[in-house]
This record gives structure tokens, C-alpha cells and sequence, in this order.
């Protein structure tokens, strides 16, 4: 199964328990010009579970988007990732806190999580807090997180064929995105992208 | 399978080899905290107004203050500040004061740190500058003429007081303000004795120096406090170690620890911490509540942080680094282990000031038995950090399923140019290692400290060479039988 929120747009439930065998995808878009704050948490009470939670944020000016994201693995066996990626400018603040728990002989686990912002600007903030909570020994679990800046090189590549500087920021910014955005449906796509 | 779950079981339970008591009279203060101790505490050691109104001021905002409770520490006992003595010494021969008393010299030799200089000298023992500590005051030390001829000043927190108090003055609580956290205040208030360290302009320290920590009498904290000061283009290699003896109750140990590295200076700093673990029902164990932090004040000044943490019931120590000089970089390599019922919470913070300022964290967390084992950590980097660079990895390794171990890691970048990365994972030896070990005729033990070693080379190898054998003889050890 597949969720979208846009967050401001849609409303996004606080916690969700999974007791079905299930491949559940959720999606979580927070558009510029959005200030929010999502804290939403997540059960896995069954094995067999596919959970995927995708995030992106794109904070041009002087919003404030925190994300609270909480996944618990109650029992074995299921799988779980996170990847959150985000584009901060102006005054803007990120701030993602994500939390993955693995619960006591709760074997087997595979859990995974992502965070990657890129900081456009002087007086942008880009926080994270990515954290893992693990009382079983047989389990999976990893974490990553990156902040940096757009790729000066990249940039240079293009420009040095001829594309101009910002459609080539553009470029960069769209395929830094694009792991988040990329089975999104086509109009919702154009319309991220038409925001960078 | 059983077999190999017999192994792991028994890997936790070796005997802590340091936890005798020596016999020796000692003077003690009354028990409680209050004003009136710490003038006590002040007048024992002769100290200068100065000094006792800044632990006077210290224990002002101490009460003030409440003990933090964040750390992922569930089995940290509530303490009663009043229950402790602060102050405890061995007694000195009243006809010969300047000779080290012979059960001392005993205990350190049992211990096997050189007090004697003329062991070293001899060859038996490699050259290393040694002050050694038992309970609240500083017994011995080492090379402190040799070091003198360079304009080194290495010797015990008190004598550094009478003879440097200027220097003392200058940066004592720069670091680590006094009302920086709850138990650095505690520290602040009714700090016994540690070490002093001050390598002048251009002077590369020619030995590595060390401190070793005792606790022995039973009832008492430790609150030593280290002050290193490394001067422009100075160069130094620090060790520290210790053990205490093995007891029902819960000792606390609050240190408080400032190091100033000046500009192109560069100072190494290593820890094995060794305190007694409590036993296999989880009773008594120190506690070990510390705040270390180093300040790289000048320009390509350098600070490097190795911990090998074995001991300690609890554990609750951040050392970290404020890059505040351009082009400034530090590095903070860790190995914890917890066994039994211990619990560590512990990991680092670089704060990023100047430019182009590095630094690398290199965390390695193993837990076994029913301990639980926490890196937590902070990257910041500030607005003028420009070009500021981090790395991060922590690793987690878990041995049986009824330990923890768990990663809380804050970043917080806002410096547009700089690049901040942390990695974490998590894993447990598995059994076809073992089996693959087994095969060859190693030994499940000796299969369980080579993929231990392994795990945690990349730390140990940053240890000066004698520090790394022990850590990985301390590693093995107390991890003998984790298999089960």
C-alpha cells in the first residue's frame, strides 16, 4: 500500500499499528512555505511487515519543520527504513528526530534510516537526531545521516557543458531529491520540482 | 549450539584482578557536605582565599542545581551527597614525610605503575612520567626535575596551587565553567587532588606523562581534577588509568578534566578506565560521572581523545572538543564495554567555531550479559564554521540477547559550506565466526577476544603501545565466558 501526505493538505495520523503481514509505503511531502511540526509513531506488531517511510522537505525561506518520527519493532522478523531528505535555505530550521526501537527478543529485525539535508544558506539550521534503541542481539540495524552542500564539482561539470548556473543548481538539487520523489505520481513530481 | 551459548555466558564473569584493599591508616574528614567541609577540605590543603571562594561559589550553585537525568542510566542509584566522605588520605610518617609509605609502594607496584623512578631508568619499566593518586591526595610524582630542565611542570593539582598559582589561576574552570553541569559544580566545590600539566612554548614533552587513580578507603568519592596546558607549538602525549577494590556499595567518582591547546599545539589524550565493575548480581561498582573537555584555542592546534572504557558500574562521560582556533581538529576514538549489569552512557561533542576546523569520532560500543551500552554524541557546527568538516561512526556490537545498545547522536549544522556525515550500525559476533574460529582450533574465548580485537582496532591502535597491550588484555578478560 501506498500513502501520500502533504503536510498542511492532508491530515496524518499520530500512530499506526501494523498487525497484517504488509508492504506499507508512506510518503511524507512538506512543500516551501510550510511550517510544521509531524510527530507521528509506528507499531510493528507482527512479523512479515514491510514498512518504507519516505520524507521531504524543502524549506526555501523561514519556515520551521520539525519531524518525529518514531518506529517500533515490537517483534521479529519484520523490515523497516527511513529516508528523509530535505533542502534548507534562508532562515529556515529542519529538525528530524527519528527513533528506532527494537524491542527485546525481537529477533531478526532489519531496520534502516536515512537523513540527508543540504544547507542553501548563511543563517539556515539543519538539525538531526537519528537514534537507534536495541535490546536484540540477531537483528539489522543501521543509521546515516549527511548535511552538506550542493557539490561545487558537479556543478562546474555542468556549467562547463553549458547549462546555466541555476538550471544546473536545479539539476543537482532535482537529483538529490529524486530517491524521495522518484514513485511519486507524475503531477505531484512536476509540482515539487516546479518549487525548487 | 548450547555449547557455544555456555561460552558466551561465561565471557563476563572473569574476576576483576585489581579489587584488593590496602591496608594503611588513613585520616578522614567527617561524612556530609556543607560549607563548613569544604573550608575543612581547603584548610588541609592550605589553600589560598582565592581558591576557597571559588569552592564556595562552586557549592552555591551546586545546590542550586539537580543531577541530569537524560543519560539512558536506569540503574544509576539516587545519591546522598550527605552519606559521602569527601576527604580521605593515607597518613603520613610524621619523622620521614617525604618517603613514600612502604604499603603504598606495595600497592602501586601490585598494580604495576612505576613510582620509582629508578625502575624506569633501569630499563625494566618503559620511560613514562607517573602521578599516582590514592583517594584524595597524591602520592608520588615521577621525573618531575627531569621535566623541570625543559621548563615542563608536571606534578600533583595541589602543589600546583602553592608553586604555579598564577598559572593555576589563569585557567582553572575555563574549560568547564563551575556551573557547567551538576557534578562538575560537585567537583568544583570539593576537588581533592589530580594532575597539572604545563609544556611551555615549542617544548615536545619527551616522555609520555600519566596519572593512575586509586580508590581505597570504603566511603568515600574521588574528585580529582586535571588541568593540562599545552603553549604554543607544545607537544604532549597524556595517559591515565584506575582501579579500585571491589565493594558491595556504589563509589562515586566525579572528575573534572580541562585541557588548553594552544596555537600549532598538540596533545593526546588516552583513558583506560579500569574502575571496579561491580560483581555478577550487579552490586556495588563505581560510579563514574565525569566531564572532560579540551579547548583548541589557537590556530592548527590539535586534540585527540582515546578511551578504552572496561570498568565502572555506571559510566557517564562526554569528552569533548570545542574547535574554537582556525584550522583547529580533534578526533575521539572510543571502546566501551559493558558486561554483567553495567551501564555506560557515553560518547562526545565537537563544537565547530573556527574555520576549516575537522573532527572525526570513531566509536566502538560492545555489550554483553545484561548491561546496557549508549553512545551519545554532538556535532555542532556555528554559523562561522566555514569549510567545518565531521565524520562520525559508531558501531554496536552485542553479545546475547539480553543487553542493549543504542545510539543517540545529535547534529546540528549551520554553516552552509560545512560537511557532516555520522554512520551507525549495529551487530553481533556471529556463529559462523565463532565456528569458523573454533575449526581452527582457537578456543571459544580466545575466538571471542580476537573478533573483539578486531572490532575495536581501529581504537586501540591509537593507544600508546603499552596502553594497548593492556586494553586488549582487558578486553579478552572481561569478556572471558560472554559466549552463552
Amino acid at each position: 500500500m501506498d500513502r501520500i501526505y502533504r503536510i498542511g493538505i492532508d491530515e496524518v495520523p499520530r500512530h499506526l499499528t501494523l498487525n497484517e503481514q504488509e508492504h506499507l509505503r508512506l510518503t511524507f511531502v512538506v512543500m516551501p512555505g510550510i511550517s510544521a511540526d509531524i510527530p507521528f509513531e509506528i507499531n510493528i506488531g507482527r512479523e512479515g511487515v514491510n514498512l518504507e517511510i519516505l520524507g521531504l522537505y524543502l524549506s526555501p525561506h523561514s519556515e520551521q519543520v520539525h519531524f518525529k518520527v518514531t518506529v517500533r519493532h515490537l517483534v521479529g522478523g519484520s523490515h523497516s527504513s527511513q529516508l528523509f531528505r530535505g533542502i534548507v535555505g534562508g532562515k529556515a530550521r529542519a529538525r528530524f528526530d527519528g527513533l528506532v526501537y527494537v524491542a527485546k527478543d525481537a529477533q531478526k529485525t532489519e531496520a534502516f534510516q536515512e537523513n540527508h539535508s543540504i544547507l542553501l544558506s548563511e543563517g539556515a539550521v539543519a538539525e538531526t537526531h537519528p537514534q537507534l534503541e536495541i535490546y536484540a542481539d540477531d537483528v539489522k540495524c543501521s543509521h546515516g545521516a549527511t548535511c552538506g552542500y550542493l557539490n561545487p564539482d558537479e556543478l562546474f561539470y555542468l556549467r562547463s557543458r553549458g547549462i546555466p548556473e541555476k538550471e544546473a543548481r536545479k539539476m543537482q538539487m532535482i537529483s538529490f531529491i529524486s530517491p524521495v520523489i522518484g514513485h511519486l505520481p507524475e503531477d505531484l513530481q512536476q509540482q515539487i520540482i516546479s518549487r525548487l | 549450539m548450547a555449547e557455544e551459548k555456555d561460552i558466551l555466558a561465561a565471557a563476563v564473569s572473569k574476576e576483576y584482578s585489581e579489587g584488593f584493599v590496602t591496608d594503611i591508616e588513613q585520616e578522614f574528614i567527617p561524612k556530609g557536605l556543607n560549607e563548613d567541609i569544604i573550608r575543612l577540605i581547603s584548610a588541609k590543603k592550605d589553600e589560598p582565599a582565592w581558591l576557597l571562594d571559588f569552592r564556595l561559589d562552586a557549592f552555591r550553585k551546586w545546590r542550586q542545581m539537580t543531577p541530569p537525568a537524560w543519560g539512558h542510566l536506569s540503574r544509576l542509584p539516587k545519591i546522598d551527597f550527605q552519606d559521602i566522605i569527601y576527604y580521605a588520605a593515607p597518613k603520613k610518617d610524621e619523622e620521614r614525610p617525604k618517603e613514600i609509605d612502604p604499603a603504598l609502594q606495595e600497592t602501586f607496584d601490585k598494580l604495576g605503575i612505576p613510582i620509582r623512578e629508578r625502575e624506569v631508568l633501569a630499563g625494566v619499566k618503559s620511560k613514562v612520567a607517573v602521578d599516582a593518586v590514592f583517594d584524595s591526595v597524591s602520592v608520588s610524582t615521577t621525573f618531575r626535575k627531569t621535566l623541570a630542565g625543559m621548563g615542563i611542570i608536571f606534578c600533583s593539582f595541589s602543589e600546583a596551587v602553592r608553586e604555579h598559582p598564577d598559572l593555576v589561576r589563569k585557567y582553572l574552570a575555563t574549560v568547564v565553567p563551575v556551573g557547567d553541569n551538576f557534578y562538575a559544580a560537585l567537583n568544583s566545590a570539593v576537588f581533592s587532588d589530580g594532575s597539572f600539566c604545563y609544556i611551555p612554548k615549542g617544548v615536545k614533552c619527551p616522555m609520555d606523562l600519566s596519572s593512575y587513580f586509586r580508590i581505597n578507603a570504603s566511603g568515600t568519592g574521588q574528585f580529582e581534577r586535571t588541568l593540562i596546558i599545552a603553549d604554543e607549538g607544545a607537544s604532549v602525549s597524556y595517559m591515565e588509568g584506575c582501579t579500585a577494590p571491589m565493594r558491595d556499595e556504589n563509589q562515586l567518582h566525579a572528575a573534572v578534566v580541562e585541557i588548553i591547546v594552544e596555537k600549532d599545539a598538540d596533545v593526546r589524550y588516552s583513558t583506560v578506565q579500569n574502575w571496579y565493575p561491580g560483581d555478577a548480581q550487579g552490586r556495588g561498582g563505581i560510579l563514574n560521572l565525569v566531564t572532560k573537555r579540551g579547548l583548541c584555542r589557537g590556530e592548527n592546534s590539535h586534540l585527540s581523545w582515546t578511551q578504552v572504557e572496561t570498568g565502572s558500574a555506571i559510566t557517564w562521560k562526554y569528552p569533548s572538543t570545542v574547535l574554537m582556533g582556525d584550522n583547529s581538529s580533534s578526533e575521539f576514538y572510543s571502546v566501551a564495554l559493558t558486561g554483567n549489569f553495567q551501564q555506560a552512557d557515553t560518547g562526545t561533542k565537537m563544537i565547530h567555531i573556527g574555520k576549516n576546523t575537522r573532527s572525526r569520532i570513531v566509536s566502538k560500543g560492545i555489550s554483553a550479559g545484561h548491561s546496557e551500552n549508549s553512545y551519545r554524541g554532538l556535532v555542532r557546527i556555528n554559523p562561522g564554521a566555514v569549510n567545518a568538516r565531521n565524520h562520525s561512526q559508531c558501531d554496536s556490537l552485542l553479545i546475547g540477547s539480553e543487553c542493549g545498545a543504542h545510539t543517540f547522536p545529535v547534529i546540528r549544522n549551520s554553516s552552509p559550506s560545512a560537511i557532516v556525515e555520522h554512520e551507525a550500525t549495529t551487530s553481533r559476533i556471529s556463529e559462523d565466526q565463532l565456528f569458523y574460529c573454533n575449526q581452527r582450533g582457537i578456543s571459544p574465548d580466545d575466538a571471542v577476544g580476537l573478533i573483539v580485537g578486531g572490532y575495536a582496532r581501529e581504537v586501540l591502535s591509537r593507544l600508546p603501545m603499552e596502553f594497548a597491550v593492556e586494553a586488549q588484555k582487558l578486553l579478552s578478560v572481561n569478556l572471558e565466558g560472554s559466549i552463552g
